[in-house]
């Protein structure tokens, strides 16, 4: 069955994919709600920018990422500078790649359902004395909570499913930086069919079970908002 | 006194507003689609970007020069064409929503008062998304009312709403509107609207105000483009005096003249309004003998209308003191001799009563 280095695998990529989209949903919450309001010429580079991971592959994204982590490289420069650990072949640096390699797939059905609300709604809520902030939180919010929950799924599960940038700039360290992916493939590499077969099981029947109730609750959140 | 000077510049539309309306009562705002109604309605509320001038209401600068208050400190009532209800509450919740959010500390306003003005009450456990154009409107004025507004927008809220739902909302806003003392602007294109709810009038076009004033005073000038036009039409108020004739009822204006209406359920000495349109009144230099004509009312012309519009012309009328308008061709205008001072017999066709 699973070996202590599979479980401790199977926790870091949990805890990889929820701090990670823990801090999507902080970064990707005002800068798609930006786009959605904007009429800045910016916004078409930065729209540009987020979608880049999709068509990208993940080992071009990985490298430029290793370079400048590295301790000559901007960032890795700062976080020298500031005394902190290095990021490469860390955990904070697999959050890193994971923010940047996910980015899309939260801002993108957070920008969809933001722009799908009825702007006259926030001006009833503007004439009711709602400034900007209250607006955001007792009509946006709300109305948005299927963006949130695709939001979640995607930002999750893509983070779950790294594999090039995690191996380009985490390595392939047991206990420390080695996560599903990269143990399923190390132990096709080595001939270990039967773990590889668990490991791979448990990861496809889960990802079929979240996006089963994700399906089942759009649908219903559908029904219920449907006019 | 509420007294606007504004201007906005949109791409392909300019709006100039300069008008004075007293701070309490119904003021209709009316024009044909596309003359700025709602974007005159929008600028007051303060939810148009980039308007400059004065606004003043009730001694309060909502607009000089640079400065603009912001649409929260305006503590305006907005009321959209589509009542847009907050979908992801309940009738209830859109209410509360208002109500815990009222800043104007100058008068009190309860729920249950609301609730029963509008009739709403058996609806407020329901899904806002579950009602009908007419209950959703009801409840979105509702929501604006909780709010304690210091001003009313209501922006043509008997679009959305079905013939049926209509005549029940036109009448609970008549009792509305008089029970609550903040002043009012209705934009409306529909003229038996505008006959039964205002007492001022904001004419509009092409982004334009041609006249405002009193609502029959404005509806009395013979020069503006809805005078020049077939929808052209004159507000009396009459008291009901007898339904002694079969279907139909009997009123008199001030001046005392006597007209027939279609029967109406209403106790004698109530005071109506009729609204008469300019095309359904035409002329004569003798009063007709034996016609199907029921209305037929002795009058002087006081003015004729600069403006020729597809051949014809209107022409305002004095009856016993009140101010009557008919649309007539400009052939019977040289036929007849019309002129101001002529005196002639007024047929009209068709009259309704508003309210």
């Amino acid at each position: 069955m699973l070996s202590a280095d599979d479980l401790s695998a199977f926790v870091l990529t949990f805890q990889l994919a929820g701090v990670s989209t823990l801090i999507l949903l902080l970064l990707g919450t005002p800068l798609a709600w930006w786009l959605t309001q904007t009429r800045s010429r910016w916004r078409s580079p930065i729209e540009a920018l987020i979608a880049l991971p999709l068509v990208l592959p993940p080992t071009v994204l990985g490298f430029y990422l290793l370079l400048s982590i590295s301790p000559s490289g901007p960032i890795g420069s700062l976080v020298q500078a500031l005394g902190l650990p290095s990021l490469a072949f860390s955990f904070w640096g697999l959050v890193l790649g994971s923010v940047i390699y996910s980015l899309p797939f939260v801002v993108q059905p957070l920008q969809t359902a933001f722009s799908s609300i009825n702007r006259q709604l926030l001006e009833v809520s503007a004439t009711l004395g709602a400034k900007s902030l209250d607006r955001f939180l007792s009509i946006v919010l709300p109305m948005s909570k299927i963006g949130y929950v695709t939001a979640i799924v995607l930002g999750f599960a893509h983070t779950m499913g790294e594999f090039g940038v995690v191996l380009m700039i985490g390595g392939n360290i047991p206990g420390s930086t080695q996560v599903l992916s990269i143990a399923i493939y190390e132990h096709v590499e080595s001939l270990e069919y039967g773990q590889a077969h668990w490991l791979s099981g448990i990861l496809l029947v889960l990802s079929f079970a979240v996006l089963l109730v994700v399906y089942t609750t759009n649908r219903r959140g559908f029904k219920v908002s449907a006019p | 006194m509420i007294a606007a000077n504004i201007q906005l510049q949109k791409p392909g539309f300019e709006l100039r507003a300069e008008f004075e309306v007293p701070a309490g009562g119904v003021t209709g705002v009316f024009g044909p689609s596309g003359s700025g109604k709602t974007t005159l309605l929008r600028a007051l509320a303060g939810l148009e970007a980039g308007v400059t001038g004065n606004l003043v209401v009730s001694g309060a600068h909502w607009l000089s020069g640079s400065h603009s208050m912001s649409v929260q400190e305006r503590l305006v009532g907005f009321v959209f064409q589509d009542p847009c209800l907050f979908p992801h509450l309940s009738v209830m919740g859109n209410l509360l929503y208002a109500r815990n959010r009222a800043k104007n500390s100058s008068y009190q306003i309860d729920l249950e008062h609301v609730c029963e003005m509008l009739n709403i009450h058996d609806l407020l456990n329901r899904n806002a998304g579950l009602l009908s154009g007419g209950e959703r409107q009801r409840v979105a004025i509702g929501r604006a009312l909780l709010n304690r507004p210091a001003m009313l927008l209501l922006d043509e809220p008997l679009s959305a709403v079905d013939q049926g739902g209509r005549n029940y909302l036109i009448s609970i806003l008549e009792n509305l509107f008089q029970n609550i003392e903040i002043p009012i602007f209705y934009v409306s294109h529909a003229s038996d609207e505008i006959a039964r709810l205002a007492e001022n009038l904001i004419l509009m076009n092409q982004g334009r105000v041609i006249a405002h004033g009193e609502l029959k005073q404005v509806l009395g000038k013979i020069d503006t483009p809805l005078n020049a036009s077939d929808e052209a039409f004159s507000v009396m108020r009459c008291t009901i005096k007898s339904h002694q004739l079969a279907y139909l009822t009997t009123v008199q204006t001030a001046g005392g003249e006597v007209l027939q209406v279609p029967r109406q359920p209403l106790e004698g000495d109530s005071v109506v309004r009729l609204r008469i349109r300019a095309r359904d009144v035409s002329l004569s230099l003798q009063r007709a003998q034996e016609s199907s004509i029921l209305n037929i009312l002795p009058a002087t012309v006081v003015a004729l209308s600069p403006e020729i519009e597809q051949g014809t012309r209107t022409v305002k009328l004095d009856v016993a003191g009140d101010s009557l308008l008919a649309r007539v061709s400009e052939y019977s205008v040289q036929q007849l001799q019309l002129q101001p001072g002529k005196a002639v017999f007024a047929q009209v066709k068709s009259i309704s009563l508003v309210g």
